[in-house]
Parts: structure tokens; C-alpha cells; sequence
């Protein structure tokens, strides 16, 4: 056979296909399946196939590292077997097309959806909720980490008037049906969590000095911050609890000191810069 | 063009060597920061970098105040028969405007075809046709960021059968046709060279010794039938005597030690580049590495998972 049976481009598409989809899309020019053994060179140790298998195995298993390392809650959580397989499907369907790695599992969470086995059934297993919950908070967790936004680097006094409290410029709110970050925290302590039962939950995400910060937070004050985050004053977001969740004002004036101080300890507020007389 | 390419290359021939350095690894972010140890220069990964608004590009601009440091890039893809990414070259010009790295670097290869990227660095066909394509893009890669960029040799576990010129060859072309100067990976040529059946010494005698601005050394795992190149353990006495020939040859240049799997702590890190020394002359050195054989299955070549941020909760 002639050797020069591939433009470079066909090549390229050839091997990218034995690497991604384990076998070629398209077979270049030629009108019979091309063999390894007419494009690669076989050597003294090594025939052609096993040279090619060396790119084909690296290729999966270097990608299942880095799923690996940016998902690691969710791998323990589905056990190393059960997070390959996943895995491997997802940079199956998936394959990546960003120069950066960081954006490697941006679709992971969706695919789980996809996937889940009962999508089709009525009755539907919940596991794969706590599962799908905790790989889209993980996610979040490494976009955050490295977001571009001001550092909540600045100490917010404790009697800074309510007027001047703004939420700080890394603060994510999330809402979810299992408890996800008490799970991911134990995770991250080392502890070795069980599988929860569903039960409503909300949390806060910080980063102050380039490190996260993960706090569980009630319902109530989960509403409450996502409408400062709206734009809203300490005062309206307040007035918007009482109206929507019937919060009686006596009751949250009351408790309101103690949320305000864990708020800002928490470093969920940041003072307004006041300029002018 | 020929006036850009003298340009280039009287750049690449005036670079200094900054001596023995280290790759910049997240593990080692606090250990850096608080003991300032005396490293002479660090290489950091661009694609680490030029997107991060968080604690690596915060770690990055405090080191690059006290260190020299180099941009060492995995995406370029040079040898891709898809259109250069303008994004990506956007975002290397800036980290380097930030960073101010002495030169960047990036490697002789492709990672992808049709948008995907394989995140491997896949070998190239070495011919007339795939050498007029990439010198092609070296020049509008370098008149991009107005600088010449510097190419490694990369591991190899195959060859093409419609290859015609030889990997040294090749690198030597690409040098005189665009002015581009070259990172000779010293293991590489020792991997490449027993998986691909040629020998490594002859490969380094016949490099143009004048653009090689920088060496890469690095341990790799022997499997019997082939050698992976998996950085994550010392260098083995072949690899070493490889540097000392290199060494001869080029008369010195910057080296770094590629440590990317199981990365030790800092001190047992620095202490193997540190080993260097001991070969840049031809005296002979006691208590090296010898090769030693293990198969199985988890040997991956060039790992990445070490590119992945990890997250720090307080
Ligand atoms: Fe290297």
C-alpha cells in the first residue's frame, strides 16, 4: 500500500478517532477500512496496534484522573467503580473542547441527568438526585475557586449600620433537596459521610483571602440574602420576608441582630464605601 | 519575514540561563510563599494561569515578583491542521504581559482536530508538508505575541509510516525557517528514542546546540516493551548521562526538573533537581538511579490530572 494514504488532516482526524471514539469517524480517501499497520510503524518490541494503544489507554485514563480530581466528593459518594463508568461515558458523548481542563466536567452534572437510568420509568430511584445535586455543587465549588472578582479582603465592623451592608462580591447561594454541603464538608474533613435521606437544603459560599468559605444556612436566610443580592436594602429584604413567608416583623427585628452578626463573621456582607458630606 | 525571523533568532540566542529551576506546583503554593527557598527560577503551566481569577494567578503574581519565571504551555497544538486559536494566543499575550516570563514555551505537536482537544500531546507526521504547516504557524504564533516561542521535543510511542525527515531534523528546520528556539527534553529523547528504536546520543549530537535555550529532565517508567513518560518519579542514570552530554554540547543552559505525578514534598523535589550539579561536568557520580522494570496497566503518559485546581476550603 502507498503510504502516503492520508492529507495531514485526514490523519489527524484518524487518530483523534482511534483516541476519542475508539475507532476512526471517517476512513480518509481510501475506500477499504484503513489498518493501523499502514499508517503507524510497527518496531523492534512493539507491532503498530500495541504502539497506538499506548495514546488510546493514556488518553482515557488522563481524563478519568482529572474527572477524578475535580469531582472527588462524587467519587467517593458512587464508589470508584460506578464513577469510572460515568466517567468514561461522559468523555464518551462529552469529549473536551477547551484548551483548559478546568472546564473539563462543565456538562457532567447535565449528563447525569441525561443518563440517570430511570429516566424514562415513573418511579424514580433518588439517589441519582443526591448524585446529580453534589456533582453541580462541586462544580460550582472549582468555578468559584478561581473566579475573577474583588477579594472580600476587608474587615466589615459589627455595628456598621444596616443602611451601609451590601452582600461581598463572592457570595453563591444554593438551594438543594439533599444535604449537600454538610456532606461535601465531611468529605472535605476526611470523614467518610453516608449516603443522606433528602431533606431540604440551602448554603452560602464565600471566598475570602482566595479560600473558600462553606456555610449551611436556614431557608429563611437563604431568601433573605438572595434578595440583598437583587439589589435590595437590609430594610426591603426584610419587608420581602414578612410578605412572602408571613414572618411576623416582631419576630425577625428580634432575631435580626444575631443573623446580621453571623452574616457578617460569615464575611457574607461587605460595608458600602460612603463618599461625599 | 526574514528580518523577523534574524529577529527571533538573534532573541532566542541572547536568552540568559538562569540557572536550575523547578515546576511551579499548587501542592507547593504555601511552602513557596512562606520559605522563599532558593530556588533559581520557576516554570509555571500557562493554561494554569491565564484564566484563573483566583488563588493560582494571586500565587503567580507574588512569585513572579521574586523568582524569574518561564510559561510552559499544552495547548498551543502546533502541528493542528485547525485554524490557531485566537483566544487561547489572547490570553497567553496577556498572562505574559502580566507575568513577564523570560520566554514561553510550548511543545512539537498536535492535541486535537476539529475543535476537540485530546488534552495529549500527539505526535506529529515529520515530512516536507506537515513542516511548511507548522512553520507556517510558528511565524503568525510569533509575530501574534511579538516574540519568538520556544518548542520542545515531546515523549513519542509511535512513528508515522508517511514520515520522511527525522525528529531532530525537523527541529532543526523549524529553527532556521521561523527563528523559534528549541526546549530539548533530554528524557524525551530517551523515551521516544526506546519506543521508536533510535538512539538518543545521536539525536542530541545532531540538534542545533546554538538554539536550545532550555533542558527538561524528568523520571519515567520503564514497562519492558516501551518506556511512559510519567514525571513522576527521579531520573534514572541514563537520563542523567543524557544531561551531561547535553550539557557538553550546548554549553549550559536553564534546566528544569518535571515532576507531575505523586509530587513530593518541596524539599525532596529540589533536592533531585539540585542532583544536576553533579552532571554538568564529566566527573564521574556515585549513588544514581538505575533503570528498573514494572508493568502494568496505570503507566499514563504526559498526566494532567495535576492541572486540575484543587479547591481549598477554609
Ligand atoms: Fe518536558
Amino acid at each position: 500500500m502507498e503510504s502516503n494514504i492520508f492529507s495531514l488532516k485526514q490523519l489527524q482526524n484518524w487518530m483523534q478517532g482511534m483516541l476519542v471514539h475508539h475507532e476512526p469517524l471517517e476512513n480518509g480517501n481510501a475506500e477499504v477500512p484503513v489498518m493501523v499497520e499502514h499508517v503507524v510503524n510497527s518496531s523492534e518490541r512493539l507491532s503498530a496496534v500495541k504502539h497506538l494503544d499506548i495514546y488510546r489507554y493514556s488518553y482515557i485514563a488522563r481524563l478519568r484522573a482529572c474527572m477524578q480530581s475535580q469531582f472527588s466528593a462524587l467519587a467517593y459518594a458512587l464508589g470508584s467503580e460506578l464513577f469510572e463508568l460515568f466517567a468514561d461515558q461522559y468523555l464518551d458523548t462529552y469529549p473536551s473542547e477547551s484548551y483548559t481542563l478546568n472546564t473539563l466536567g462543565e456538562k457532567f452534572p447535565a449528563f447525569l441527568e441525561e443518563t440517570r437510568l430511570d429516566a424514562s420509568q415513573e418511579e424514580k430511584e433518588t439517589w441519582p438526585d443526591f448524585m446529580i445535586e453534589l456533582a453541580g455543587f462541586e462544580y460550582a465549588l472549582s468555578v468559584i475557586f478561581d473566579e475573577r472578582a474583588n477579594e472580600n479582603n476587608t474587615v466589615t465592623p459589627n455595628n456598621t449600620p444596616d443602611e451601609l451592608l451590601k452582600p461581598a462580591p463572592v457570595l453563591h447561594l444554593f438551594h438543594y433537596q439533599y444535604p449537600i454541603c454538610d456532606y461535601y464538608l465531611e468529605f472535605s474533613q476526611g470523614k467518610e459521610p453516608e449516603l443522606p435521606f433528602p431533606e431540604e437544603s440551602y448554603c452560602a459560599v464565600t471566598r475570602h483571602n482566595y479560600k473558600l468559605g462553606l456555610f449551611t444556612i436556614r431557608g429563611a436566610q437563604y431568601y433573605f440574602l438572595k434578595s440583598m443580592q437583587q439589589g435590595n436594602t437590609v430594610e426591603n429584604a426584610k419587608n420581602d420576608l414578612i410578605k412572602t413567608f408571613n414572618f411576623a416583623r416582631i419576630e425577625l427585628d428580634k432575631i435580626w441582630p444575631e443573623w446580621k452578626k453571623s452574616f457578617i463573621e460569615a464575611g457574607f456582607f461587605v460595608a458600602k464605601n460612603v463618599k461625599g458630606p | 519575514m526574514i528580518e523577523q525571523r534574524e529577529k527571533y533568532s538573534d532573541l532566542i540566542k541572547s536568552l540568559p540561563n538562569p540557572g536550575l529551576g523547578l515546576g511551579l506546583r499548587s501542592k507547593h503554593f504555601n511552602y513557596i510563599l512562606e520559605n522563599n527557598p532558593e530556588v533559581d527560577w520557576f516554570e509555571v503551566i500557562s493554561e494554569n494561569f491565564m484564566d484563573s481569577g483566583g488563588r493560582p494567578r494571586h500565587v503567580l503574581r507574588q512569585l513572579a515578583e521574586r523568582y524569574p519565571v518561564v510559561m510552559h504551555g499544552v495547548s498551543l497544538s502546533i502541528g493542528s491542521t485547525d485554524p490557531l486559536n485566537k483566544e487561547y494566543l489572547t490570553k497567553l499575550k496577556l498572562l505574559a504581559e502580566e507575568v513577564k516570563p523570560l520566554w514561553i514555551s510550548d511543545h512539537l505537536c498536535w492535541t486535537g482536530v476539529n475543535s476537540l482537544n485530546t488534552h495529549d500531546l500527539l505526535p506529529v507526521v515529520l515530512n516536507e508538508e506537515s513542516l511548511k504547516h507548522i512553520c507556517n504557524r510558528i511565524n503568525q504564533v510569533q509575530d501574534f505575541l511579538e516574540r519568538p516561542v520556544v518548542f520542545e521535543n515531546p515523549s513519542t510511542y509511535l512513528t508515522f509510516k508517511q514520515s520522511t525527515i527525522h525528529e531532530y531534523g525537523f527541529l532543526r528546520y523549524m529553527t532556521e525557517e521561523t527563528g523559534c528556539g528549541l526546549l530539548l527534553d533530554v528524557n524525551n529523547v530517551y523515551v521516544s528514542g526506546f519506543n521508536n528504536d533510535f538512539d538518543p546520543v545521536h539525536y542530541i549530537h545532531q540538534l542545533p546546540h546554538d538554539r536550545i535555550v532550555q533542558m527538561h529532565i524528568a523520571g519515567h517508567q520503564h514497562c519492558g516493551t516501551h518506556i511512559i513518560d510519567t514525571h513522576d518519579r527521579q531520573v534514572v542514570k541514563d537520563v542523567w548521562n543524557l544531561f551531561s552530554l547535553a550539557w557538553q554540547l550546548t554549553g549550559g543552559v536553564a534546566t528544569l526538573l518535571e515532576w507531575d505525578g505523586n509530587i513530593p514534598e518541596f524539599d525532596v523535589y529540589h533536592n533531585e533537581l539540585l542532583k544536576a550539579k553533579q552532571h554538568m561536568s564529566s566527573i564521574l557520580v556515585v549513588d544514581q538511579v538505575t533503570e528498573t522494570q514494572e508493568h502494568g496497566e496505570e503507566a499514563v503518559s504526559n498526566p494532567v490530572d495535576f492541572l486540575v485546581n484543587d479547591v481549598v476550603v477554609n
